[in-house]
């Protein structure tokens, strides 16, 4: 009878709950069974209780790393519903710091790649970088986790020291490309760790819906930002980084090479941000319909779904966060591996268990 | 393939609603599986899938789809709590209809032994559904063990 391996829900490495059970043949993983649900707050729930302005705070929390992109979503869906346009200088300033929240949780997860794979400096170096992306949210939004910039119709502050991001940005993008690509991408000891493990092929990545980094390192191109742009992303130059071999060596790469693109977008974004006003004005509540809204979040495309009967409180909001469909991946990754390689090969997919259970 | 060709194959009447988030159709006889076989052969993405009660009782099934960048939203209408499962042709469908199951007690077919996904396993299902019943404050920490017999 082959042994079976609970890991979880709780566990020294894990900040989050989750459960997996390995069913072990020696030391290869056979098949994987994931449990969630244990930091289920039943968010939709209570979305349709509230009023969109408590909405608003309520959809912030989430994801505590991702929390911007969660109101930007919600926002967008509203926005939809009234048919109102966000202003200009609003909209880059929306992409400011939705990058700059991709920034950090990139570089979070690089540096827990890095201690992972055993690579204590690089983590060092990484979580050095992600803390001047942290000061920049701070001074832009007095926050460094629920930054509040997000309101139905623009943003709530706006960026009186532009030249501070772009040269934050800037100093992010050259270290990048000077100390922390080059390792990642020609490390011998970083290659022999994640080279061919927890391969994901473009065939399973598309059947199981994985999105973001996840399904772009298994050669899939897909990124809302280029395939249905929103705020100004069709004005911006920028690339989408895809790799085909779908193994962590590759999902590691192309966050890695995300990090550089983000940089540049927000150095459009400030070059580009006009005069203006930063919201349209109050509009809930919203007329009565349904509207959907997707971001292209760190992890991969946050979806919302909300629907108005035209009072103050939703219908019905539906949120579905990348984790969720990247999550049930982790048992095809871990199929065949080592037991060794199961921490990598889930940290590979960047974990959200708050967002997966909101 | 075009989206209006999808409608053609699918038999749908009804023409795509085109909003600023994408296409919206209604579909009350829909076969959601022929949906699921022919988004699958076209390269579709799968989304996500919006359960809510109907307003005429039953509940509606939105599913949404990504075809090129194009936002598909397809909703159907089922008159009890039973659906079709296409977990099996998209398996990345699985867990949105384990937690439809675990919201509104919506069964879907050949899948009576899937675990619950967001709910523990002596929670009864339909914790919306039964939260609903209750009346808009109930907690649903509470309602998720009205049947089971246990401690809120």
């Amino acid at each position: 009878m082959s042994p079976v391996i609970p890991v979880g829900p709780y566990h020294p490495a894990l900040e989050e709950p989750y459960k997996i059970e390995l069913v072990c043949d020696g030391e290869a993983v056979r098949e994987a069974h994931i449990t969630v649900g244990f930091n289920f707050r039943a968010i939709e729930w209570l979305a349709e209780r509230k009023n969109y302005t408590q909405d608003l705070a309520l959809v912030e929390r989430v994801c505590g790393i991702c929390s911007n992109v969660h109101t930007l979503t919600f926002s967008r869906a509203l926005e939809q519903l009234a048919g109102v346009e966000v202003p200009a200088r609003a909209q880059h300033i929306r992409v400011i710091v939705h990058e700059a929240e991709r920034l950090h949780s990139h570089l979070l997860w690089a540096g827990i790649a890095a201690e992972v794979i055993g690579f204590q400096t690089l983590f060092m170096t990484c979580f050095a970088l992600r803390e001047k992306v942290m000061d920049l949210l701070e001074a832009v939004s007095g926050n460094r986790v629920n930054y509040a910039m997000n309101k139905p119709g623009g943003v709530t502050r706006d960026i009186v020291d532009p030249a501070m991001v772009s040269a934050t940005a800037q100093a992010i993008r050259a270290a990048m490309e000077r100390d922390i690509i080059p390792v990642f991408t020609t490390d011998r000891t970083v290659r022999a760790r994640c080279a061919g493990v927890g391969v994901l092929t473009r065939d399973e990545a598309l059947a199981w819906g994985a999105l973001g980094p996840v399904a772009r390192a298994s050669g899939l191109p897909q990124d809302i930002r280029k395939a249905a742009p929103y705020e100004i992303y069709d004005q911006l130059d920028f690339e989408v980084p895809v790799r085909p071999e779908g193994d962590v060596l590759a999902r590691i790469v192309v966050r890695a090479l995300e990090i550089v693109e983000s940089c540049r977008i927000i150095e459009q974004a400030v070059d580009g941000m006009p005069s203006g006003p930063i919201d349209a004005g109050d509009f809930i509540p919203v007329p009565a319909g349904e509207a959907c809204a997707r971001i292209e979040g760190p992890r991969g495309e946050v979806f919302y779904y909300v629907a108005s009967d035209g009072s103050d409180v939703p219908l019905r909001v539906r949120i579905r966060t990348p984790t969720f469909q990247n999550m049930p991946t982790v048992a095809l990754m871990v199929r065949e591996q080592t037991l060794a390689d199961v921490p990598l090969i889930q940290a590979s997919i960047d974990p959200c268990y708050s967002c997966t259970d909101r | 393939m075009e989206p209006d060709a999808i409608l053609e194959e699918l038999g749908v009447t009804a023409a795509w609603e085109l909003h600023g988030d994408g296409r919206w159709v209604e579909a009350p006889n829909l076969d959601v599986r022929a949906m699921a076989r022919l988004l699958r052969s076209v390269e579709a993405r799968w989304v996500t899938l919006t359960v809510s009660p109907a307003p005429g009782g039953g509940f509606r099934l939105l599913y949404h789809w990504d075809l090129a960048g194009r936002l598909l939203n397809i909703a159907t209408v089922v008159p009890e709590a039973r659906a079709e499962s296409i977990a099996d042709i998209w398996p990345g469908a699985d867990w949105a209809e384990r937690e439809a199951r675990d919201y509104y007690a919506l069964e879907f077919a050949g899948r009576d032994g899937s675990p619950a996904l967001m709910l523990r396993p002596e929670d009864e299902p339909g914790l919306f559904s039964r939260t609903q019943e209750l009346g808009r404050d109930a907690d649903p920490a509470d309602a998720a063990r009205v049947d089971a017999g246990g401690e809120p």
